[in-house]
C-alpha cells in the first residue's frame, strides 16, 4: 500500500522546485570547494602535498552538516507543503489507504531524495578531486562514502521530526525557522568537546563521518530516527483532519 | 440492517465542549439521492467528515454499507467517492495528474481518467495546470475526482459552490442519472432547498447540529400542504358549529383557520357552515413553499 502512495507522491512533487533543491545543495557545496582550490590551487596542493584528499574531504565534512539539516527542512516543508496549500489532506486521508502508509510514503520519499543528494555529493567530490589532479590512484572511496552517506544517516531524527513537524502545522515558518535555526546552531555545538558535545544530536552527523566509533552515530541516529517516526505516525493516525 | 447503505446511530461531534452536530440518526437507502441540509454552520461538512472518518465521532457510530466505518474504514472508503467543502487539488498539475495522482492509490484503470474529465465536461482542459482553472472548474475537477474509482456512494458537499447557473443545471443533471444508470447512491449538502428539491428523494435536515426532519422529499411537500382559512360573518359560533361536526378550527379575527384542505372536507365544511345560516364571505387556500417551510424548520426550529 505504502508503493501506491510513494507513486503517488513522485508525481506530486513534479516542478515543485524538489528536484531542483536535491542538485543544488551537493554541488553547492562541490562548487564553493571548486572555487576555494580554483583559486589557491599552487598553494593549497603545495602545502598539502601527499594528503590532498583528505584534506578536501575535510574541507567539505565542515558543511555537510549545516548542508542536511538546511535539506531536511526544506524537502519535509516542500514536501508536506503540497498537501497544506489546498488542504489537499482531507482529499487524500478520504481515499482508501491507512494514513500509516501515508506518512511512510512521505517519509521514504524524503528518505530517498536525500539519498539521492548524497550519492550526488559522492559523485562530485570524486569528480572534483580528479579535475584537481589529486590522482586515481590515492581516491579514498571508502572515505568519499562515509562522507557523503554517514551523517545523513546519523540525521535521521532531524528528518523524522521535521517531516512530522511541517505535516502537523499548515504554517511552515515554525518548522522552517526551527530548521534552519538548527542548521546554524549545528555549526556552534560542533565546537563544543567533551561527552556533552557526543550527546547533542545536532552535532551527530559530524561524528557519523570523523567518528572516533561513526557506528555508534549512526546507529543512534537510525534508531532515534525510527522512533520518532513511530511517534509522528501514531499521532498522525489520530489526527481530525479539517 | 443491511438495507441502509449509511446508518448512524447518535452520531455526535463535540468542538470544546460546543456540539457540532449532536445524537445525528441518518438513514439513506441504497440508489437514493439524499438531500442534506441546513444552514452555513449547522454542522453538515462536520457530518461528512465524520462519516469519512476524516475526524473522529466524540459520540455515536457510522455503519456504511452495514460495515462500521471505524473497524473496516478503507474496505468501504473503495467504494466511495467524496468531495469535501471547496475542492482540493494540486495547483501544479495538470487535471490529468491531478486525477492520476489518486488514480495510483486507488488502482483505478488509466482510461477511467479521461472518461470522468470528459463527464464533468473539463476534457478540454486536461493539459493545463489546474491552479489556473476557475472556482467552478475546481469544482468539477472534484467531482471527477470522486466519480474516478467508480464508487457505490457518493458523497458530495455543496458541489454547486462556485458554479454558474448552468453549471449548477449540468452538475444536477449528472447526480440525477447516478441511481439511475449506475445504481450510485448519493450524499448531497447544500445551505439550499432549491439545490436538491428537484433531485433528491430523501432530505435531511439539519440545525445546530440537530437533525430536525428526515423523510422523503413527497412527504415534505406533504408537511407544505396549506391552510385553509374561512372569512364568515361569526367565528365564534362557526368554530363552535364546527367542532361539533368534529372538525378543529383557530379563529381569529374575522378569520377561521382550518389545517384540512381536501376536497371532501372543505365541501362538508362549507356546507355544514352554510346549512346554519353563516354567511360566508371568503374561501382561500394558503400554501407554503417548500422553501417557506424549509426556512421555518430551519428559522424558528419547530420540531416537525
Ligand atoms: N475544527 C473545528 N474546531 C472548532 N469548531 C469547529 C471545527 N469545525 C467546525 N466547527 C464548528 O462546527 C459548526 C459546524 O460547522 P460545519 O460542519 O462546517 O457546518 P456546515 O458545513 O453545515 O456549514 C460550526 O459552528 C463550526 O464553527
Ligand atoms: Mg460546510
Amino acid at each position: 500500500m505504502m508503493f501506491k502512495a510513494l507513486s503517488s507522491d513522485f508525481l506530486k512533487i513534479r516542478g515543485k522546485g524538489i528536484w531542483f533543491l536535491i542538485f543544488l545543495g551537493p554541488l553547492g557545496i562541490i562548487a564553493m570547494q571548486a572555487l576555494n582550490y580554483g583559486l589557491r590551487y599552487d598553494y593549497l596542493t603545495q602545502r598539502y602535498a601527499g594528503r590532498l584528499w583528505e584534506t578536501l574531504l575535510a574541507d567539505i565534512q565542515m558543511f555537510v552538516p549545516i548542508s542536511l539539516f538546511l535539506g531536511v527542512t526544506l524537502v519535509s516543508s516542500l514536501l508536506a507543503h503540497i498537501e497544506h496549500q489546498t488542504n489537499a489532506w482531507k482529499q487524500l486521508l478520504a481515499l482508501p489507504i491507512s494514513r500509516n502508509a501515508v506518512f511512510f510514503s512521505k517519509f521514504a520519499i524524503s528518505f530517498l531524495l536525500l539519498t539521492l543528494s548524497c550519492m550526488v555529493l559522492a559523485i562530485g567530490v570524486a569528480a572534483l578531486g580528479l579535475s584537481l589532479r589529486f590522482g586515481m590512484e590515492t581516491m579514498p572511496i571508502g572515505s568519499i562514502l562515509r562522507l557523503s552517506f554517514l551523517p545523513f544517516a546519523a540525521s535521521l531524527p532531524a528528518l523524522a521530526l521535521f517531516l512530522w513537524l511541517c505535516m502537523l502545522l499548515k504554517n511552515q515558518a515554525v518548522p522552517i525557522t526551527l530548521g534552519v535555526l538548527a542548521a546554524i546552531g549545528s555549526v556552534f555545538t560542533s565546537l563544543i568537546s567533551g561527552t556533552l558535545s557526543k550527546m547533542l544530536p545536532l552535532n551527530w552527523p559530524m561524528f557519523g563521518y570523523i567518528g572516533p566509533r561513526q557506528e555508534l552515530f549512526v546507529a543512534a541516529g537510525f534508531a532515534a530516527g525510527c522512533v520518532i517516526c513511530l511517534m509522528g505516525t501514531l499521532h498522525f493516525i489520530k489526527k481530525d483532519v479539517n | 440492517m443491511n438495507e441502509w447503505i449509511i446508518e448512524t446511530k447518535g452520531l455526535s461531534k463535540r468542538y470544546k465542549g460546543r456540539y457540532a452536530v449532536s445524537n445525528l440518526n441518518l438513514k439513506i437507502a441504497k440508489g437514493d439521492i439524499y438531500g442534506f441540509l441546513g444552514p452555513n454552520g449547522a454542522g453538515k461538512t462536520t457530518t461528512i467528515r465524520m462519516l469519512l472518518g476524516l475526524i473522529k465521532p466524540s459520540n455515536g457510530s457510522v455503519n456504511i454499507f452495514g460495515k462500521a466505518l471505524n473497524k473496516e474504514r478503507l474496505s468501504i472508503l473503495r467504494r466511495v467517492g467524496s468531495l469535501v467543502e471547496y475542492p482540493s487539488y494540486y495547483g501544479h498539475l495538470s487535471a490529468t495528474d491531478n486525477l492520476e495522482a489518486i488514480r495510483r492509490i486507488i488502482e483505478a484503470p488509466k482510461s477511467r481518467i479521461s472518461e470522468v474529465l470528459s463527464i464533468v465536461g473539463l476534457a478540454k482542459e486536461a493539459r493545463r495546470p489546474v491552479k489556473g482553472f476557475s472556482l467552478g472548474m475546481k469544482q468539477r475537477l472534484g467531482i471527477a475526482s470522486a466519480l474516478l474509482g467508480n464508487p457505490e456512494l457518493l458523497m458530495l458537499d455543496e458541489p454547486t459552490n462556485g458554479l454558474d447557473p448552468s453549471g449548477i443545471l449540468e452538475i444536477r443533471e449528472l447526480i440525477k442519472q447516478m441511481p439511475k444508470q449506475h445504481g450510485i447512491t448519493v450524499l448531497i449538502s447544500s445551505h439550499l432547498l432549491s439545490e436538491v428539491e428537484l433531485t433528491a428523494g430523501t432530505v435531511g435536515i439539519i440545525r445546530q447540529g440537530e437533525l430536525v426532519f428526515q423523510d422523503t422529499i413527497a412527504n415534505l411537500h406533504q408537511q407544505a400542504q396549506g391552510s385553509m382559512s374561512l372569512v364568515v360573518s361569526d367565528p365564534e359560533q362557526a368554530h363552535i358549529t364546527l367542532r361539533q361536526h368534529g372538525i378543529e378550527s383557530v379563529h381569529r379575527g374575522k378569520t377561521l383557520l382550518l389545517e384540512q384542505t381536501s376536497d371532501h372536507t372543505v365541501a362538508r365544511i362549507v356546507r355544514t357552515l352554510v346549512e346554519r345560516k353563516h354567511d360566508i364571505y371568503r374561501v382561500e387556500e394558503k400554501r407554503k413553499t417548500l422553501e417557506e417551510l424549509f426556512l421555518q424548520i430551519v428559522g424558528e426550529g419547530t420540531q416537525l
